[in-house]
């Protein structure tokens, strides 16, 4: 009974988000226009988060998304603009493009571990955006560039294109979690040093993590810049891309696929909710309950209620143990 | 049979209530952050009370509905879906950024509802993707396009060397943000005024606004070129810093001119901004010259107990009784009405000028299209140029640091 | 402190950059200097916290301008030179880095570190948003003769006020490293930043050690507040880019290594100066600043690795 509820749950959310958009006139509240475009944020947001955790999973931080989820961007609206490429395939080719970079530099920077990884990430996400801004003509200037048209004016057709995002990070995800690479990362994660006598070959984990967040990253700028029309160095590679999904997994739980969701459904749900109810000041409150969710809850919610789960189940264990020994005795 | 004929009735009046509302909604979407727009947005309240309290527009009231866009495209996207769809707003109103202009343009066609546009100089973001008419005839865009600011600044400054021979303006050093601001305004600066025969030069600077604190680079490069006028495009926390490296420098062009969208609170306390030279579209001397300005200032001074600081809040409060005028002409908020009605608008704003709707390079209904150059005298913006509007002579040259 | 061959190494790149330099534009040096010296002064608070809290604190930037605010407002309202007000603020900032310590980070400390980083990011946004709240997002700034002192050098004019961070970012570093070898607390601070658990258990008051050296930086970055209003415009988004910079520049030298911070300061600001004085290089003098930071560490991994 459990097995098929923690099947058909999951499922079943899934299958509802996809279908939202269908109940527009049924449900205008949730499923109208704005929540939809809403949602595509979020979902953005979402795929970043968890793409993320991926990595973190190895013990990286990479503070870099906001430099491949630009080089996406930047990636569709060239292909599109320079190669006359169709906005759909663009989209691949951005995620490619990402994967690329990533690979090459991965050679170089994958050496590196904790805060200098980190900041290392960090500064590459700047020089991509530096580059990009002095290419002139070719890529826009610091003013940016503007795509002939957005991929779709279909409300249902964009979410659904956001969404395919998620799936993709899902996918790649769920990967990560039920093959081999999963113990590799964790083993990188706890000890380098017994990872590597055991035989696992971390550099080579490393790169591939890299590259496929990489490449999630990248497809999620192709999204955005497809759905949104324009973009400008200073917006694609906006440092919010970086600290916000760090917050949303961090929020919603590490080492997690669920975690992240959760994270990025909470901190964008909450941003939008404040704004309307507090236009000045909303981000006050945004940061507040940032603060509060990192001092109360600091394994995240999902962490929080993994935690909780544990502790009923053990409960329960011990229970059925006190029962069989008051039974024999 | 009858009961159905009751309810059916009772049915068309509820309906009939709840479409026939006595309200005619303005939706506006502002980066509430950025001071100018909170400006904006409190403007914009004004004048819909102003004119509810003189009984409204077509014989209903006025409602404002401010959602901020954060200057995020994909939150401006959100904040135009909410208004249309969830608000329900018969017209659109305001905007700031360039950026999230170009991110709504999209759905701004898709729904092609009348929109007033306050913000948003930069056309190759928002009004090559607008298009020409008829598509874009919704969109009335009020704020001057970054050419038709340099057209109209390089004009300004040839009436000036006219009329006051002593003035020199062949030799032009530029100084421009790096960024999205200052480096296309450059280039379009540079492009229009080498042609016509000037010498243009120019160097970038990190704005203090991302950080940047040293100008040095651009100022030794302006003072080695000599040049009759030097100009600089940054943003309101780079003014006074520039200025005292300059004078740190000694370096004082005859004519020292800075372009930034808004100002720092203290300039006007500040002895180094003596008679250096400002674009700009409005500022309090304009009370001097124009009453309607005066009545909006102090109308303004009053209800919010400080004074307006930038011309944005004008520009709203201009574009919201445009939109007023517009709607009593047109007897209501039908879109084809509207637009004629909007067409003929000739509205004699706070800004000193009078408002008319013309067409720009692309699109066809264009709302004001130049700049003014103002000086900085004795702590006040002087109007110096349009001459209509001049509110103190010029002083020339800037004197040297002492 | 280590006098490695990468410091020597920086020495002599320092000297060969100025040698060149004086050669066509004698100016470039001095801006150089002045640069490294705003960056490396805002930097070394943060070295600090690093190096013995183990924490990234991305609210640095948004303290300093907290105490630049409260020194515009006070100086201002009082008629008095900000240089007054600075001690008094930063006593004041370093009372309110204490309660911020007490009322969150304290906690957090037994969290992985990650947790304490986006902790501070929130914090970073409550107080710059609460800035905007109050005071709008104008700007501000205060108009003072000084800051446009001038000397000359043959037909070249230029500021010298800049210098005090210069002097500051000395003062700061040997002031520190004084405080941390010579003094009983500081030498306490500097085994807790070691090994916290060894100092515990000599006797160590690691959770007294962290809130005082936390609210020592936040204090010392509020004195530097105070003097980057005279010099620069405050808003309330003015100390996000400080806090990068600083967050690059202390992983750039290496954590705890206060030194370290000076030199990549000046190597960062002479070699940004120099690009930025010459035309065709001008645009890309912010990405000098990213390649120098991953070229140092790539250099130290690979010394690392060999040693």
């Amino acid at each position: 009974m459990n097995r098929l509820l923690s099947f058909a749950l999951p499922l079943g959310c899934l299958a509802l988000v996809v279908a939202l958009p269908l109940f527009k006139d049924l449900a205008p509240a949730i499923a109208g226009p704005y929540p939809l475009s809403l949602a595509r944020s979020i979902f953005i947001y979402m795929a970043l988060a968890i793409s993320w955790d991926m990595l973190f999973r190895s013990g990286q931080v990479s503070f870099g998304i906001a430099g491949f989820f630009g080089l996406g961007i930047y990636g569709s609206a060239l292909s599109v603009l320079r190669l006359g490429m169709s906005p759909w395939l663009s989209i691949l080719a951005a995620g490619l493009f990402a994967a690329l970079v990533a690979l090459l530099i991965g050679f170089v920077v994958l050496r590196l571990r904790a805060i200098y990884f980190s900041i290392t990430t960090l500064a590459l996400a700047e020089i991509f955006r530096i580059v990009l801004h002095n290419g002139g003509s070719f890529t826009g200037g610091p003013e940016g560039l503007f795509i002939p048209k957005i991929i779709s004016s279909d409300n249902a057709t964009l979410y659904w294109l956001a969404l395919s995002g998620v799936v993709v990070a899902l996918a790649a995800s769920s990967w990560f979690e039920r093959s081999k690479i999963r113990f590799a990362l964790t083993a990188i994660r706890n000890n380098e040093l017994q990872a590597k006598s055991s035989g696992i070959g971390i550099f080579k984990y490393l790169l591939v993590a890299f590259v496929v967040t990489s490449f999630v990253q990248g497809i999620v700028g192709g999204i955005q810049l497809q759905s949104y029309g324009s973009s400008s160095p200073d917006s694609a590679f906006d440092a919010n891309y970086t600290l916000l999904p760090l917050a949303m997994a961090l929020l919603g739980g590490v080492y997690s696929t669920v975690g992240p969701v959760i994270g990025a459904v909470l901190l964008g749900f909450a941003a939008e909710t404040l704004k309307l109810r507090i236009p000045y000041g909303h981000l006050v409150v945004y940061g507040i309950i940032i603060v509060l969710v990192i001092l109360f809850m600091p394994d995240g919610l999902y962490g929080l209620w993994r935690k909780r789960a544990r502790a009923r189940r053990s409960a329960r264990i011990d229970a059925r143990m006190a029962a069989k020994g008051a039974s024999r005795g | 049979m009858k009961k159905f004929v009751v309810a059916l009735a009772v049915l068309a009046l509820v309906a009939g209530a709840s479409f026939g509302q006595n309200v005619i909604k303005i939706g506006a979407h502002w980066p509430l952050s950025d001071p100018g727009s909170a400006e904006s947005a409190k403007a914009a309240q004004m004048a819909v009370d102003e004119i509810n309290k003189a009984g409204g527009v077509a014989g209903k009231q006025l409602q404002l509905i401010v959602v901020d866009d954060e200057a995020k495209g994909d939150k401006g996207v959100a904040a135009i879906e909410k208004l249309v769809t969830v608000d329900k707003v018969d017209v659109l109103f305001g905007g700031f950024t360039s950026g999230v202009e170009a991110a709504i343009v999209p759905t701004l066609k898709k729904y092609g509802i009348v929109t007033v546009a306050t913000g948003a100089a930069t056309s190759g973001l928002v009004e090559n993707p607008l298009g020409p008419s008829p598509d874009s005839d919704f969109y009335f865009h009020l704020h001057p396009w970054d050419y038709q600011q340099s057209q109209s600044e390089v004009d300004g400054f040839a009436a000036l060397a006219k009329k006051y021979p002593a003035v020199k303006t062949q030799k032009l050093f530029i100084a421009y943000e790096e960024g999205a601001f200052g480096a296309p305004s450059f280039k379009g600066w540079k492009a229009l005024l080498e042609p016509q025969g000037f010498t243009v030069d120019g160097a970038s600077f990190k704005s203090a606004l991302q950080g940047g604190s040293d100008y040095s680079g651009a100022l030794q490069a302006a003072k080695d070129f000599k040049p009759d006028m030097f100009w600089w495009i940054g943003y309101a926390p780079d003014a006074l810093p520039l200025l005292e490296q300059a004078k740190a420098m000694k370096f004082s062009p005859p004519i020292y001119l800075g372009a930034p969208p808004s100002w720092p609170a203290d300039m006007a306390a500040s002895p180094l901004a003596e008679n250096t030279m400002l674009f700009g579209m409005w500022s309090p001397a304009m009370n001097k010259i124009s009453p309607v300005s005066k009545k909006f200032y102090d109308a303004y001074s009053t209800a919010f107990k400080v004074a307006p600081v930038s011309y944005f809040s004008a520009l709203s409060y201009s574009g919201i009784y445009i939109l007023a005028e517009a709607i009593k002409k047109a007897g209501g908020v039908d879109k084809a009405k509207l637009i004629a009605a909007l067409e003929q608008t000739k509205y004699v704003s706070p800004l000193g000028q009078t408002i008319t709707f013309t067409a720009s390079k692309v699109i066809k209904h264009q709302g004001i299209q130049n700049q003014k150059i103002l000086q900085w005298q004795k702590g006040a913006q002087e109007i110096i140029w349009p001459f209509e509007a001049q509110s103190a002579p010029l002083t020339y040259p800037l004197p040297a640091w002492k | 402190m280590l006098v490695t061959r990468r410091s020597i190494l920086w020495t002599v790149l320092g000297l060969a950059v100025a040698i060149a330099i004086l050669m066509w534009k004698p100016t470039i040096l001095v801006y150089g200097i002045e640069r490294a010296g705003l960056y490396a002064a805002v930097a070394i608070p943060m070295a600090l916290v690093l190096g013995i809290v183990h924490i990234v604190n991305l609210s640095h930037g948004e303290f300093m301008m907290v105490a630049a605010y409260a020194t515009y407002f006070s100086a201002r309202a009082l008629k008095i030179d900000p240089y007054l007000a600075l001690l008094p603020v930063s006593l004041v900032m370093a009372l309110f880095g204490y309660v911020v310590y007490r009322l969150t980070i304290r906690q957090a400390l037994k969290a992985p570190e990650l947790n304490q980083l986006i902790l501070t990011f929130g914090i970073a946004i409550a107080l710059s948003q609460t800035v905007n709240l109050l005071f709008t997002g104008q700007s501000w700034k205060m108009s003072l003769s000084y800051v446009s002192a001038s000397m000359s050098i043959g037909a070249y004019d230029f500021g010298v006020y800049d210098f005090v961070f210069v002097a500051a970012a000395i003062l700061l570093a040997v002031g520190l490293r004084l405080f941390l070898t010579r003094t009983k607390m500081g030498k306490a601070a500097l085994a807790v930043g070691q090994n916290a658990k060894g100092a515990a258990i000599v006797g160590i008051d690691v959770d007294r050690t962290y809130a005082f050296v936390f609210a020592l930086a936040v204090g010392l970055v509020g004195a530097l507040g105070a003097m980057f209003l005279t010099k620069q415009a405050i808003f309330p988004g003015v100390g996000g880019p400080y806090t990068m910079k600083s967050f690059c520049l202390v992983a750039m030298a290496g954590v705890g290594n206060i030194t370290g911070v000076l030199w990549g300061s000046l190597a960062l600001g002479l070699a940004e100066a120099s690009m930025n004085g010459v035309r065709e290089l001008r645009d890309w003098s912010s990405i000098v600043f990213f390649v120098l930071i991953i070229a140092t560490i790539l250099v130290r991994s690979v010394k690392e690795k060999k040693a």
